[in-house]
């Protein structure tokens, strides 16, 4: 069972060090691919140095000539697994050091034993654990996009926003053909929902980012909470979808 | 001569409900079309959340006329509300317009850097393979 481990960076050249490090402890099956978004800084050629000393973690790097944001990146990841083909599942993963790569694993054993299109690492669920402890404003926005989310599609959810996910086929392929654009968690996760693919999660501990810093910043808050609730609503009038 | 013909057409009561009645239209066009380019795909979120305030803004126009006719008052303008009507449908259609081609342009584009990208990669890796120097087993496998 093939696994490729998607992770898009963006001037990470302090963190993807530590990020990459943390997947070397896993076996033969997991593939790496780094998705440089138009770095300004060192980020591909740590990435290059690092494939240089530890060739026995398979790392793909593929650099997109100008930053087009997270969503573009994480998709460039589904289009490359479409494109190479063998995968079976496709695991979303921050470079940023905040997410447990011990947990990885578990997380695709739990999408291949329930037969999940999409499985989450939830802080939220009982036995995960939000080490750094978000912003009470950031919290709140999380629990409102779970609420609407779980409201309109009906499938219980409690971390939305987690970049720390699981893909089974007929969800990669579908992420690969349109994937949101910017802040894309939330919007892909009631997607999915809405067009019935199987949904789940797991307890996971996340931690603070080992460099770098957060995309999303207060100033832009207000922002992202009225263009993901749009985009969700909206999405709640489309039709449903067609997935293979 | 022109101009106060004009002006007094448009002083006229029959005129002035149109107008407001026009805006109050205008503006539910405006979200539902927002909403339909949303819902194709053809407009991102980004731009719909820019037109859905342009559509909230002349619906308040539309509900409470007296607040920009005492603008207009202060301001001194003799008939306001149809001239900023007017004014914004223009606006309005002409950015719409450019509003859809920027989403259609953005996305194709976000297409073809993801393709170069990989293909990029693909090439990189057909360079490194082509400049290895070839093992003594797979010499002697060829062989």
């Amino acid at each position: 069972m093939k696994v490729l481990i998607v992770i898009p960076a963006y001037n990470e050249q302090e963190a993807i060090k530590h990020t990459l490090t943390s997947l070397t402890q896993l076996g033969p099956d997991y593939e790496v691919i780094v998705v440089d978004d138009g770095s300004r800084d060192r980020t591909g050629e740590v990435v290059r140095a690092f494939h240089k000393r530890y060739p026995e973690l398979k790392i793909h790097l593929v650099a997109l000539p100008r930053n087009r944001g997270i969503g573009a990146a994480v998709q460039t990841g589904y289009l490359f697994a479409r494109e190479k083909g063998g995968f079976e599942y496709v695991v979303q993963f921050d470079g940023d050091g905040q997410h447990d790569a011990t947990a990885i694993p578990n997380l695709v054993q739990t999408c291949s034993d329930q037969k999940l299109d999409l499985c989450v690492g939830s802080r939220f669920l009982a036995g995960g654990q939000d080490n750094f402890r978000s912003t009470a404003t950031r919290r709140l926005g999380i629990s409102f996009f779970a609420a609407l989310i779980s409201w309109l599609s009906g499938v219980k959810v409690t971390d939305p926003t987690s970049g720390f996910r699981c893909c089974g086929p007929r969800a990669w392929r579908a992420f690969a053909d349109r994937y949101p654009d910017d802040y894309p968690e939330p919007e892909a996760l009631y997607w999915c929902a809405r067009n019935r693919l199987a949904i789940g999660e797991i307890p996971v501990r996340m931690f603070e980012r080992a460099g770098g810093v957060s995309s999303i910043r207060l100033s832009s808050g207000f922002y992202y909470m009225f263009k993901v609730t749009l985009a969700i609503l909206v999405d709640r009038i489309r039709k449903q979808e067609k997935t293979r | 001569m022109t101009s106060t013909l004009l002006a007094a057409l448009l002083n006229t009561d029959l005129f002035r409900v149109n107008a407001e009645t026009m805006m109050l239209i205008g503006s539910a066009i405006a979200f539902l079309a927002t909403l339909r380019w949303v819902r194709s795909r053809e407009m991102r979120e980004k731009y719909a959340v820019m037109w859905l305030l342009v559509g909230s803004l002349l619906l308040f126009c539309g509900l409470f006329p007296h607040v920009i006719m005492r603008f207009a008052d202060q301001a001194q303008l003799s008939y306001p509300s149809a001239v900023l009507f007017i004014a914004l449908a223009i606006i309005y259609l002409f950015s719409l317009s450019v509003s859809l081609s920027l989403s259609r342009q953005h996305r194709i584009s976000t297409r073809l850097l993801q393709e170069i990208a990989i293909l990029k990669y693909d090439l990189e890796q057909l360079r490194a393979a082509s400049t290895t120097p070839v093992s003594q087993d797979s010499a002697n496998e060829h062989a």
